[in-house]
């Protein structure tokens, strides 16, 4: 999480105006979810993947390890969607060629989308495009609670894992019974803290004025509508590429 | 006389708990000085604080802002917060937004500044505090220090006449300090009203106009720095000792009048005599 989040603070992208990240980010998540996977999909995964790697400039380990983790899950689950079990005459398993195209589909059309999001998720900080979010009609509270939740996730990962070394240094997770009770601890703790962080939270805001609202300044980028234009052209092209070749190539 | 900015008059609170928190406070806080509320860790200091920007209602006395009873509803309090600013003394506490700039802009923007104003007056603060390189960053990645600088900067943009600072030397290095000293030097320069907390009999010394030594729940006694951080008894009373600058001008005889004030004063003052 702390590296995804150094990426999308420090990629070359990070200054470009977020609506020219997140228009082609989404145009490519319809494309993927209309058009058909098996021709759409590996053109969208080329193309986020070169986004981020080449455009961005985010190294390729990062955006490996961002798919990594939907990935597994993926492959894992594929198989059962290839195997339909019958239960006529006791308990059997079958695998079916409609099965297994539909296992292939599911895989690619699911990974193509989960690459969406993570070339948005490296190239652009929360920060940017939550204030994007009221613009299209977002209440306000929940854009609000977005915000902060993403600060105090910071706050709460270092506190925990400050009491997590303190604790190993004491030999807290020397044996499974004592990793169970320190993590027990551990979470119990941090609630607690939770608890005050907000109560003194409240206190810090009232004293800048917090009346209800958590109204700031958004910066302003200029939207460059020349790339826009380019990015929105190509997502057009993929679009376009991945529909005439499923037809070319039933 | 005209009346001081802030009075705190026989101030008390009782915690809901019940646990007495502050008995009997007087204090005074005259515009344009810089005065250091002194005491121990955990003598009830940052309760004092929250009293003076109304975050807590006393439960006996009250506060005075320019000879006026302070009142507790909506429309006062945020009056008074745009006149009296605290800076806590965890920033984390203070800060909440993704970006340093956003966060500066939040104390503003409540105060209903337009945001072309309110631009200005964020990086204003910035510059004030000497981090307008750090406008675009993610607040989750500063060093203690610079969200310490930021925390203050948010303040600072609200324009208070009076700024509280709750230990604001708690948790820098010495080079962070002299930043911040510096930094406050300037502020005070421009007219700005200081109040800070703090523990460190040498920090009050070489910095306040005023101190008030604070202990068990109240305020022992106020007035000029000098002659305040040179009443032994008191202090020994109070948990605190006689500043080493003061102990090493006495030492040498000095009269009232010649004492050196900061660490370069003293060292020149030495070298002459070596003379």
């Amino acid at each position: 999480m702390r590296a995804i989040d150094h990426h999308a603070w420090t990629n070359r992208w990070r200054n470009r105006h977020p609506a020219e990240k997140l228009a082609p980010a989404f145009g490519l998540l319809l494309l993927t979810l209309l058009l058909p996977p098996l021709t759409t999909g590996p053109l969208v995964l080329l193309l986020t993947l070169l986004a981020t790697v080449s455009g961005a400039g985010v190294p390729f380990r990062a955006f490996g390890s961002v798919m990594a983790v939907p990935a597994t899950f993926l492959l894992a689950g594929a198989p059962f969607l290839a195997v339909s079990v019958s239960f006529a005459g006791g308990v059997s398993l079958h695998f079916s060629p409609e099965g297994g195209q539909l296992a292939l589909e599911t895989t690619v059309r699911a990974l193509a989308a989960v690459s969406c999001l993570a070339f948005l998720t490296l190239t652009t900080p929360l920060a940017d495009w939550a204030p994007l979010l009221r613009r299209v009609g977002a209440p306000a509270s929940v854009v609000e609670l977005i915000l902060l939740m993403y600060r105090l996730i910071f706050v709460f990962a270092e506190r925990a894992l400050i009491g997590q070394r303190a604790q190993a240094a004491r030999l807290g997770y020397s044996r499974l019974d004592r990793s169970l009770y320190s993590t027990g601890l551990l979470a119990g703790n941090l609630f607690q803290r939770a608890l005050d962080r907000a109560r003194r939270l409240d206190i810090g805001l009232a004293a800048r004025g917090y009346t209800g609202e958590l109204r700031v300044l958004t910066s302003e980028r200029p939207l460059s509508w020349l790339r826009l234009a380019t990015a929105l052209l190509l997502v057009g092209f993929i679009g376009l590429m991945g529909g005439l070749l499923a037809r070319e190539w039933p | 006389m005209t009346a001081p900015l802030l009075a705190v008059r026989d101030l008390g609170y009782r915690y809901p708990g019940g646990v007495v928190a502050l008995q009997d406070v007087n204090l005074q806080v005259q515009k344009g000085r810089r005065l250091a509320i002194l005491g121990a860790n955990g003598s009830g200091k940052t309760t004092l604080l929250l009293h003076l920007n109304g975050t807590f209602r006393p439960t006996a006395g009250e506060i005075r802002m320019d000879g006026q009873p302070a009142s507790y509803d909506r429309r006062s309090l945020i009056h008074w917060r745009r006149r009296v600013g605290l800076v806590l003394q965890e920033p984390d506490d203070q800060l909440f937004a993704a970006t340093v700039e956003q966060d500066v802009s939040f104390g503003p923007l409540n105060l209903g500044v337009s945001e072309l104003e309110t631009r200005e007056r964020v990086s204003e603060a910035l510059a004030a505090l000497r981090i307008t390189s750090l406008a675009q960053r993610a607040t989750h990645t500063l060093s203690f220090g610079q969200k310490k600088r930021v925390a203050i900067a948010g303040i600072l943009a609200m324009r208070p006449e009076v700024l509280v600072l709750d230990e604001p030397t708690a948790g820098l290095d010495f080079h962070g300090v002299m930043q911040l000293l510096s930094v406050l030097r300037q502020l005070h320069e421009a007219g700005a009203t200081l109040i800070f907390s703090t523990h460190d009999v040498e920090l009050a010394y070489g910095w306040a106009d005023e101190v008030a030594v604070f202990h068990e729940g109240t305020v022992r006694i106020q007035g000029e720095t000098t002659a305040v951080l040179g009443h032994r008894e008191l202090l020994r009373l109070t948990r605190l000792h006689p500043p080493l600058l003061l102990e090493v001008a006495q030492a040498l005889g000095l009269d009232a009048g010649s004492l050196p004030r900061c660490r370069e004063a003293l060292l020149a003052l030495l070298r002459e005599r070596a003379r």
